[in-house]
């Protein structure tokens, strides 16, 4: 894994082409949401959709969200659950970016090795790996794993007018841990200090995002405020407190491998206040 | 006398995924790929597969970190008599 850059899967609708290219640039926008506003910035001319996870996505708990931001008409930022920013950080990629509007309705299959196209339902209902994918269908709304939605229907509409019947992500990357008694260390104290951190909430037995043991309802539907840092890292709303510790976070930075310092943290309020001046200006 | 890990209460399983990456990072790794343990969404369901390889790691590690106890470990000398 390249802990120095930010790896863009880039999708075009109209010609079914596709790009996967590295940016050492874009590192210092840690990611979630300023990755995927500094993004939007790049491609702001081609209205897309962007979906991005941050450095700790798939590695920790709580860590369990990703960033959607749809540029087509202003900009629109909102959270999912489920289990899609774990086989994006396992497919390999950090943001997806999808550009254009298909002729006819298209469902999109992503391989760490490459992306294929299908025109009939029937071929995507093959598509995917059990158990180590994650699939969006558009039937009569949109499901994320057959359960999770969009805050408002926000995924629906960015969806429908690009003509984008489904999207599965194949996971089939894993990652060697150098020192697996630390990293384990820090995982399952996380994992105790977030349950402490919910042991009033109500939790229950509900569908969980891939990372989260508390079953709670509220994950079936995203998220669309929240704490800027927890929003970077793309963790969950809930887990703000436990992810909004610098200790905590650089800790988990640390274990693998990321050279992230203090004040590139710190600055991300302002990076995100300084892109969304940028971006209004541009839209 | 074997230690196995055993499925024995499915539909409490929330597809957390946390034991398939306990199991992960026993091997060192983080990721699916090679997983011993399989979690099947099926909308609000979820289905869990063990590949019998699962029994050489530490499965007591892979019971506790279960939220809802859904695995169990079971202690035999042969591994027939809970197939």
């Amino acid at each position: 894994m390249n802990y120095l850059s930010k790896k863009i899967l880039y999708i075009n609708l109209e010609d079914q082409k596709f790009d996967l290219k590295s940016f050492p640039e874009l590192h210092p926008f840690v990611g979630g949401l300023p990755l995927g506003l500094k993004i939007g910035e790049m491609y702001v001319e081609k209205k897309p959709l962007i979906f991005t996870i941050g450095p700790l996505n798939g590695f920790f708990p709580f860590v369990s969200k990703t960033c959607v931001l749809e540029l087509h008409k202003g900009l629109e930022t909102f959270y999912l659950g489920g289990s899609l920013s774990s086989r994006m950080r396992f497919c390999a990629f950090d943001a997806l970016v999808i550009e254009g509007k298909a002729e006819n309705p298209l469902f999109i299959e992503i391989d760490p090795q490459g992306v294929s196209f299908y025109e009939s339902h029937e071929a995507f209902e093959n598509a995917g790996l059990p158990g180590r994918s994650s699939k969006i269908i558009f039937t009569e709304k949109v499901l994320l794993d057959g359960y999770f939605e969009s805050p408002e229907g926000l995924l629906e509409m960015s969806l429908a007018k690009r003509f984008v019947a489904g999207i599965v992500i194949n996971a089939t990357v894993s990652y060697p841990i150098k020192n697996v008694l630390e990293y384990s260390k820090i995982f399952n104290d996380l994992l105790t200090r977030g349950s402490e951190i919910h042991k009033f909430a109500k939790v229950g037995s509900f569908p969980s995002c891939v990372g989260c043991p508390l079953g709670c309802e509220k994950s079936k539907v995203g998220e669309k405020e929240g704490n800027i840092l927890a929003h970077s890292l793309v963790a969950c709303d809930f887990m703000s407190d436990l992810y909004s510790d610098v200790g905590v976070v650089f800790s988990c930075l640390n274990i693998l491998g990321y050279d992230y310092k203090h004040e590139d943290l710190e600055r991300l309020p302002s990076v995100v206040a300084d892109l969304l001046e940028s971006l209004d200006k541009k839209i | 006398m074997h230690k196995i890990l055993k499925v024995i209460l499915p539909q409490k399983c929330i597809g957390c995924e946390l034991c398939v990456f306990e199991a992960q990072r026993q091997l060192e790794k983080v990721g699916l790929e090679g997983a011993f343990i399989r979690i099947f969404r099926d909308g609000s369901g979820f289905s869990i597969v063990l590949d019998p390889q699962v029994n050489t790691l530490d499965i007591e590690k892979i019971q506790e970190i279960c939220p809802n106890g859904v695995f169990e470990v079971l202690e035999s000398e042969s591994y027939e008599l809970f197939e």
